[in-house]
């Protein structure tokens, strides 16, 4: 053993020491140092992805057959419900919370987040729900079985008439995801407005700090009033009130308005960070600039904007006033002005590029490839007649599992590549990446391309069996989905074989231009620590030959002697 | 597609090759707008061709903007690899204001084309009426006047965990919905437990049911045959067995089933959801917990769920 | 590779000290969050009252207005002795703070009391329909709002004790007072929808 000669302070020290052994204990610890917090973050999620992939498996077994077969159908209900929360609040929010955690403070050249210490109760509030949505598996009665949007009376009933059941623990489970998400967003807001290096104006912020700002804000807003409708549905539930209970003259579809004020932005919550990835990520790999990168960046903020007023689509066929759908069909439709902005922008990066076809930027074309088909069924969904046939019915599932995996799980993946090396200190195998890749993007083109179909003759989704026309399509999908499961094989031992004894990372693999790029890889807990570069240019000054800081030579050598 | 124009003036060989992508592609997304139409289930409702036809429009939009955008993926991919150990960076190019003008205005303008032209053709279908609010236990039909334009109705729609009834104005109930071809027909929409959807494919017509509220909806049947009518809103453990068939049939056939019916006595309807309770049950109420599945309806025409279906 | 760098901080506390001002900006922030929740509330309560077919409960006329009102102007009131608490400390007149932000506290304290004999002498309950719910919905989330605030005033009282707790400024004490501005402005509003609007 070597590390005999050590300090010993060094190796209870609670972040990592460049050049020594690593202390792996810090992260099961309460520990405020918002990258030790990243990776927490991003292991947990990790984790969920395999428990909510698993459920999905199941999912997907029982449909590759027309009848229930595999489970009983209240199994079915229950077993999709969990899928879909699990898959948003325990792997999509918390792995995109991670992200915040890691390039956030490095990327505007701060030491840490705002408030270390909420940083880090938000993370642990994670296994705390964590623990309570899993736990709900062995509630009385089973887990939560009403959908991920709990629409009440359904999500009232409570069969066994427990106080203690799965819908209670899910709606629980639900709000502490909240309160942790609330405490991110304040932390990361402050954080963006208040610490960034010196010279670094807002239009001198990487694109990812942009968009995560841009989230949060939607965080901010939105959650709130998902919390307030938590709350009521909470009453309803176990103390008597009929808010949205028809026998008392409470009225149903009050609630949907609040759950999709706050579900439909989240899923913009969901989308931009990874819109930050692929604008960071295709001008390293393409050597270009990013194309209209102040357009780029304020189409962020555009989305947040327009995100807040178009709830109401989710709504069209629940008894919408003809006027009120015209509204938000309109405000819908916007959206695909901002987002267009981005992805023509992400084209114009890759025009006349010298492109670099590593695992990262494989994810993110085939990324930004699945999000142009998922933004057009977004727009055909938002056209009311269409989506008044095709709402309810795989065609949305479809949709959705587009972006939220083809899209957004993709640009997860490319994140997690990209700065693979420069977190854990650590290479990646290129070549099980690619492996990887290959398999996640026939995958989930098998599974989710068929199931359009499906949905337009009209198979309904939440359903544990189904007519016989719509095998073929979910035979397909289900073959998708197998193969999905599979691709995680790789992914999984590429991470854990790299981060044990994959090559040393240098502090800038991929030649690329930002303030964490001047770190060390992995960097020190406060980051610059006293020393924090002033910036001087826009990012992303590829082939511009000008550099992003004052004295960057000196930051280039202290990083590479660390 | 942006650059390739040199400092001097427009390039020929440029101006030629993206005409003639623009070309290939606007043919490709006409090929696509035409297929589209074989995606869907026959068109049974009056509804249906404008559905279809909105759908082929954002078809051909759609898939020339995907193919256009791809399409440059696809070329940057085939001509702007670097070789293996080319380590030189693009073509600095930071941005051009002009074309993100133009790539500001023109999705602009197509989103607000297509949201207005949908917006007429939403005036014509006008399918939703009124819905009015009740107390449960209070008796909702007094409430929804009936829609002047209709020629036969209003039919009490009534859907529970989990089955389907059909209530005519004669009085019949059915657990299948018998409709005569090219009649509007007015409908009112009661839950009486939980939200529910009357959903028909081949009409391309979807409606939630709300409890507690009850909703005026009108449509025109224009095709004969036997279609699917499927609940569409998640209501609980066999939601998906919650179908029943829409029978559209010419008017003297109509007329005869009416007559017909109405001549048989009240037995119980078609309860898709008691056949896997009563397996569960057996099995030792295993699985998660569940509402047991509301009584079946008392009708005249049970229906016959083993017939084919059209769509 | 094994040496020991020797100016390694090991037991830093992390080398920025000037915090106080992202602690005033993340508890603005909290703020505007956190009215959102009123807000969804508010209108939550606006839309059933215009669409419940029934709104009151049986046998239930409306609310008495009189006590509420009372009520209402003692928390209002109490916003302009947390202000002129604020001023005291800033002028450092120590004992001038503590005794006004004391007064404070009571009116705050008296406002819960009200409350509570106003609960305790209603007819209806949380179960009785909808009103009967967002009464105790509104009032009640209030309510939390305005204890935790006078449990944060005690807390910052308790604070003035320590010595030189005020050299680096009095952000603890301005928070609160904020926090307590904003319970009742919504105060504000929760009594014009409930009360006037009847
Ligand atoms: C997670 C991310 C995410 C994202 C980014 C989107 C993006 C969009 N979504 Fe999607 N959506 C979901 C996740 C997402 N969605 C989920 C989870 C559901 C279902 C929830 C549930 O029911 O359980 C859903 C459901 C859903 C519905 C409801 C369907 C129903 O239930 O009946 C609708 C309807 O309008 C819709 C529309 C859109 C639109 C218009 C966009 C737009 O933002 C897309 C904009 C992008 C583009 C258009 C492409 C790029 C643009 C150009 C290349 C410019 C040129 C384009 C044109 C001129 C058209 N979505
Ligand atoms: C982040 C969000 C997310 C993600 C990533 C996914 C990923 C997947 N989902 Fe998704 N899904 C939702 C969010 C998501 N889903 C939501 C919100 C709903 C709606 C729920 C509702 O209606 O209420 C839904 C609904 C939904 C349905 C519809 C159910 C129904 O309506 O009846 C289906 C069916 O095919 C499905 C399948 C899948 C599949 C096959 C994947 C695959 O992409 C998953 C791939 C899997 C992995 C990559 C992990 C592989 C792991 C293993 C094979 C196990 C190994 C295990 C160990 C080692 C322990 N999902
Ligand atoms: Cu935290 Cu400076
Ligand atoms: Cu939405």
């Amino acid at each position: 053993m070597t590390s005999t000669n050590y300090d010993p302070r060094i190796l209870k020290a609670p972040h990592p020491v460049p050049g020594a052994p690593d202390n792996w204990k810090r992260f099961f610890s309460f520990n405020t140092d918002a990258k030790v917090i990243g990776i927490q973050y991003i292991a947990t999620s990790l984790f969920f992805l395999l428990v909510g992939g698993l459920l999905a498996m199941i999912v997907r077994g029982e449909l590759i057959t027309p009848p229930a077969d595999l489970v009983d159908p209240s199994v079915y209900n229950g077993l999709y419900t969990m899928h879909g929360t699990v898959m948003l609040f325990l792997f999509l929010f918390p792995i995109l919370n991670g992200f915040n955690n890691l390039l956030i403070p490095t990327m505007i050249g701060a030491p840490d987040m705002a408030f270390p210490k909420l940083n880090a109760a938000a993370f642990w509030l994670v296994p705390v729900f964590a623990t309570v949505l899993m736990g709900s598996f062995f509630a009385p009665g089973g887990p939560a079985s009403s959908g991920w949007w709990s629409y009440p009376p359904m999500s009232l009933q409570n069969p066994l008439g427990h106080f203690i059941n799965g819908e209670f623990l899910w709606i629980l489970a639900v709000a502490l995801s909240g309160i942790s998400s609330i405490m991110g967003a304040v932390n990361f807001v402050t954080t963006i407005i208040r610490m960034r290096a010196p010279g670094m104006g807002f239009f001198k912020m990487p694109v990812y700090v942009w968009t995560a700002w841009a989230a949060q804000t939607i965080q901010l807003v939105g959650l709130p009033a998902l919390t307030g409708g938590a709350v009521m549905l909470l009453f309803d539930l176990s103390f008597g009130t009929s808010f949205f209970r028809p026998e008392g003259g409470g009225d149903p579809v009050l609630f949907q308005h609040f759950f999709w004020f706050y579900s439909h932005p989240a899923v913009y919550v969901l989308v931009l960070p990874v819109f930050g990835i692929f604008s960071e990520l295709f001008p390293v790999y393409a050597r270009k600039p990013l194309f209209g990168y102040r357009f780029v960046a304020l189409a962020s903020f555009g989305i947040t904007f327009l995100s807040l007023i178009v709830w109401a689509h989710h709504m069209f066929y629940t008894g919408t006033p003809n006027w009120m759908r015209h509204i938000f069909m309109f405000t819908t439709m916007l959206i695909a002005v901002p987002t267009g902005v981005k992805v023509f922008a992400w084209l114009g990066t890759l025009w006349q590029g010298n492109l670099r076809l590593n695992t990262p930027m494989l994810f993110c074309l085939g990324g930004l490839f699945n999000f142009i088909f998922a933004g057009i069924t977004g727009v055909m969904l938002a056209t009311v007649p269409i989506d008044i046939h095709v709402g309810n019915t795989y065609f949305v599932v479809a949709h959705f599992h587009y972006v939220i995996f083809n899209t957004i799980a993709f640009g997860v993946f490319a994140g997690i590549y990209h700065w693979f090396p420069k977190f854990t200190g650590r290479m990646y195998y290129e070549g099980l990446g690619k492996v990887h890749f290959a398999l996640t993007f026939i995958g989930a083109t098998l599974n989710w391309l068929p199931l359009h179909w499906a949905g337009l003759l009209g198979m309904p989704r939440r359903v544990a069996s189904y007519d016989p026309e719509f095998a073929i399509w979910n035979v397909i999908a289900s073959i998708g989905a197998f193969m999905l499961g599979v691709a995680s094989i790789p992914f999984i031992l590429n991470m854990v074989s790299s981060w044990a004894r994959g090559p040393q990372a240098p502090p800038n693999p991929w030649r690329a231009i930002g303030l964490e790029w001047l770190l060390p890889s992995p960097p020190p807990a406060e980051n610059f620590e006293d020393d924090i570069p002033t910036v001087i240019s826009e990012p992303y000054g590829y082939g511009l030959g000008h550099p992003l800081v004052e004295d960057e030579e000196f930051y280039v050598r202290r990083s590479q002697e660390a | 597609m942006t650059t390739t124009a040199p400092k001097n003036g427009p390039n020929i060989g440029a101006i030629l090759i993206i005409s003639i992508a623009v070309a290939i592609n606007l043919v490709i997304a006409k090929l696509m707008a035409t297929w589209s139409y074989s995606w869907f289930p026959p068109q049974a409702s009056s509804a249906a061709a404008y559905v279809d036809d909105l759908f082929a429009l954002e078809t051909g939009i759609g898939s020339f903007i995907f193919f256009g955008c791809t399409g440059v993926m696809g070329w940057v991919l085939l001509f702007n690899r670097a070789g293996k150990y080319d380590e030189s960076d693009g073509a600095p190019i930071e941005g051009n204001t002009k074309l993100e003008i133009i790539w500001t205005i023109i999705p602009l303008v197509t989103v607000f084309a297509i949201a207005a032209y949908t917006m007429n053709v939403n005036m014509k279908l006008q399918t939703l009426g009124p819905k009015h609010k009740y107390a449960i236990g209070s008796d909702p039909t007094t409430l929804v006047s009936v829609d002047p334009s209709a020629d036969i109705g209003p039919i009490d729609v009534i859907a529970r965990q989990w089955s389907w009834e059909f209530v005519y104005p004669s009085g019949v109930r059915s657990s299948e919905l018998h409709l005569p071809i090219d009649q509007r027909v007015n409908l009112r929409l009661i839950s009486e437990d939980v939200l529910h959807s009357f959903y028909v494919p081949a009409f391309r017509l979807k409606q939630d049911i709300i409890p507690g509220s009850i909703i005026s909806y009108s449509l025109t049947p224009t095709k004969e045959g036997r279609f699917r009518l499927r609940d569409a809103m998640f209501s609980g453990a066999y939601f998906s067995q919650n179908q029943t068939d829409v029978i559209v049939e010419s008017e003297q056939t109509y007329d005869g089933w009416l007559k017909a019916t109405a001549k048989q006595p009240l037995r119980p309807g078609l309860d898709p959801g008691r056949p896997l309770y009563d397996r569960r049950l057996s099995r030792g109420d295993k699985g998660w917990a569940t509402v047991p599945p509301a009584p079946a309806p008392m009708v005249n025409d049970p229906g016959d769920p083993s017939l084919p279906h059209d769509a | 590779m094994t040496s020991v760098n020797p100016d390694l901080k090991l037991n830093h506390t992390p080398g920025h000290v000037k915090h106080d001002g992202h602690n005033m900006t993340g508890f603005v922030i909290f703020l505007c969050s956190e009215s959102v929740i009123f807000l969804a509330f508010f209108a939550g309560y606006a839309v059933l009252k215009l669409t419940a077919p029934q709104w009151l409960p049986d046998g239930v006329e409306g609310l008495e207005v009189r006590m509420p009102l009372i009520n209402s102007v003692v928390l209002v009131s109490s916003s302009f002795v947390a202000y002129l608490a604020e001023r005291y400390l800033h002028k450092g007149n120590l004992w001038g703070f503590r005794a006004v932000w004391l007064l404070t506290m009571a009116m705050g304290s008296y406002f819960v009391f009200g409350q509570y004999i106003e609960w305790s002498e209603l007819s209806f309950s949380l179960s009785s329909g909808v009103f009967g719910g967002l009464f105790y919905l509104l009032t009640g989330f209030h309510g939390l709002h305005v204890i935790t605030g006078i449990g944060l005033m005690g807390l910052m009282l308790a604070r003035s004790f320590v010595p030189g707790n005020y050299d680096k400024g009095e952000m603890g004490v301005a928070a609160v007072s904020l926090f307590w501005h904003f319970v009742d402005v919504i105060w504000i509003l929760l009594f014009l929808l409930i009360y006037v609007w009847q």
